[in-house]
């Protein structure tokens, strides 16, 4: 009945406390990034500052301000949902403990490209308008750009001539994967779970001997129309060559 | 004195003489202290030694994602969670008591609106809101009002309708819809059980005895103690909630499969019933929900959106436990239908508009 009470009694705190190590950790090593939108931040910092003096001031005051009596039976009468029996109780602060404190932070990889749909998503693409994008200075173009104005159905009349500069990591083309990858990115609107994944088609036979899926490549190269004209993709990168580089330390485009 | 063992708070005596003496009181806070510093150093401790190798560990692609899109959840939702509950123990233990309803109008439905407004003062999500609401029961609103509030608040209130704005901005008037469509159900439950003959029949018996004791009553303690005890019944509602509902939220992302998440997102009925569905189960706070569906925003039709929107906050796994306290089982059975109909009418509504 004691460890019981310890664990009903101080869940939430430890949760709390193994969110805000997590989230305090990431700040300072730089890598909130991997998790949520900038602008968050500051925000996110703050509060968890905020939440670590409360959590400790629980710890300093609770034991003195404690009623065990009455307050034990407003507290079972709150929590008691069917999930939430003491053992789901440790079960949940031990997968926090493991999925927040133990496990690598990692970015999005592409099992959710292919769960999600490359390219897939209109409000990923289309929130810079192709009109203002095709005017603009190409040298300083990411791979959000430049899948969008593919996506716009820009022919290769316009690509003709152009030069792409492009980081991202790779997925193999569904339609093409002897043949095709793509150099992709995941927008980011929020947070990663609203991650939609974008990207544009490199020809590079073989590729699949040379790099992994999800390593993280970046490129120059001109468009040119797709010498496999079964593929799905008209026009396409085709590089002389292909520098692997280190996952950037923001793997998002916004 | 005729009450030998309590006081008036009904605390055992024993708790108050131990708590005597200040020495020892200020012994065992230092005590508690040291043992939350011990604890936040190991939680550090553990993050900081744990080798982090960058390719996942040797994690397979869908378990690297699941972690990272639950991890994600939680991440943004947290500070949201920590501001509602620092705002709530504001509202209800450093302002003046009965502040708020002290200048309800009289005509009963003015009041139900007024009171559905003010959740706008109160910034809480649903969970804060069930002992909100008991209290104000207890300060003399009736059974039906306390219902527009329960319903209403969570929903029209600053912090959900900032995550909601942040998160869908403008887009196919989800934001619209929800206010607008949380506020006209959170009435018409209102006047509906309003024309109760027996309204005292819809409460459990043990809500009155409960709510004698409610800890708004225990005011003779200090404010700091009480907010800080708020704080651990809060995040003790609050925080299993939000890792379950993430790591559900992580699963479904990982697991189902895209082909049926677009089938079902596409059909305007079936989007609805679905959404609905998984509000019912994931039992989000409301004020991130919406961070929470957004991931779904590609695939499903606006209206599901709105219906999980509007349906979430007002009724689901965790409220039900919530209320179970307050209500009796038949009219909670009455609520969750007719709140159900209400809400898949309006996300129908709106997919055949859009």
């Amino acid at each position: 009945m004691f460890t019981r009470r310890i664990i009903r009694r101080w869940q939430g705190v430890a949760l709390s406390l193994i969110g805000i190590v997590a989230t305090l950790w990431l700040g300072l090593t730089g890598q909130l990034a991997l998790y949520i939108h900038p602008r968050y931040f500051v925000f996110t910092m703050v509060m968890a500052v905020i939440a670590a003096v409360l959590a400790l001031a629980a710890f300093a005051l609770a034991p003195a301000a404690t009623d065990e009596h009455h307050h034990e039976k407003a507290e079972t009468r709150a929590t008691r949902w069917g999930w939430l029996w003491p053992a789901g109780s440790i079960l949940t602060i031990a997968a926090a403990v493991v999925g927040l404190l133990v496990l690598p932070p990692s970015t999005l990889t592409t099992a959710t490209v292919s769960q999600r749909g490359l390219n897939g998503s209109a409000s990923a693409l289309v929130q810079n308008d192709a009109g203002k994008l095709a005017g603009g200075d190409y040298s300083s173009f990411t791979v959000r750009d430049w899948a969008s104005l593919l996506r716009s159905g820009a022919g290769a009349d316009f690509f003709a001539g152009k030069t792409a500069t492009v980081t991202g990591f790779v997925t193999p083309d569904k339609s093409d994967p002897a043949n095709v990858f793509f150099v992709t990115r995941f927008v980011v609107t929020c947070c990663a779970v609203d991650a939609q994944p974008i990207g544009v088609p490199v020809y590079h036979p073989g590729w699949q001997n040379e790099y992994k899926n999800d390593s993280w490549v970046t490129l120059t190269s001109g468009f040119r129309p797709n010498p496999n004209s079964t593929s799905r993709e008209s026009v396409v990168l085709i590089p002389d060559t292909i520098t692997p580089v280190a996952q950037p330390a923001q793997p998002y485009v916004y | 004195m005729p009450l030998p063992a309590t006081d008036k708070r009904g605390l055992p005596a024993p708790v108050i003489a131990a708590a005597g003496p200040a020495g020892a009181v200020r012994g065992r806070s230092a005590a508690g202290l040291l043992v939350g510093v011990a604890v936040l150093t190991v939680l550090f401790l553990v993050r900081f030694l744990v080798p982090t190798p960058a390719d996942g560990a040797g994690m397979a692609n869908a378990a690297r994602d699941f972690a990272t899109l639950s991890i994600s959840v939680v991440i943004e939702s947290l500070p949201f969670v920590f501001l509602g509950i620092v705002l709530s123990i504001a509202v209800q233990i450093w302002l003046p008591e009965g502040l708020l309803l002290r200048r309800l109008p009289r005509t009963p439905f003015l009041r139900r609106i007024v009171l559905s407004l003010l959740g706008m003062l109160l910034p809480v999500c649903e969970c804060g809101n069930v002992p909100l609401a008991r209290g104000l029961m207890v300060n003399g609103l009736t059974v039906a009002e306390s219902m527009t509030f329960l319903f209403a608040a969570p929903i029209l209130n600053p912090i959900t309708i900032i995550t909601t704005q942040q998160a869908f901005g403008w887009d196919n008037n989800i934001l619209v819809a929800r206010i607008l469509g949380g506020f006209l159900i959170a009435n018409l439950v209102g006047w509906i059980y309003s024309r109760h003959p027996r309204p005292a029949d819809l409460l459990t018996p043990r809500f009155q005895a409960a709510c004698a004791v409610d800890d708004h009553h225990g005011g003779q303690q200090g404010k700091s103690a009480r907010s800080v005890r708020m704080f651990v019944q809060e995040t003790g509602a609050m925080m299993p909630a939000l890792f379950i509902g993430a790591a559900l939220a992580g699963i479904i992302q990982v697991a189902v499969s895209r082909e049926v998440l677009v089938t079902l997102g596409s059909n305007p009925v079936w989007s609805v019933v679905a959404l609905m569905l998984l509000a019912f189960v994931v039992a989000i706070c409301s004020n991130v929900d919406a961070f929470f569906i957004l991931s779904f925003g590609a695939t499903f039709m606006p209206g599901a959106i709105v219906a999980f929107l509007v349906f979430g906050p007002m009724i689901d796994v965790k409220m039900l436990a919530l209320l179970r306290t307050t209500f009796t089982s038949k009219t909670l059975v009455q609520l969750s239908v007719l709140v159900a109909l209400c809400a898949a009418v309006l996300g129908l509504a709106v997919n055949y508009v859009h």
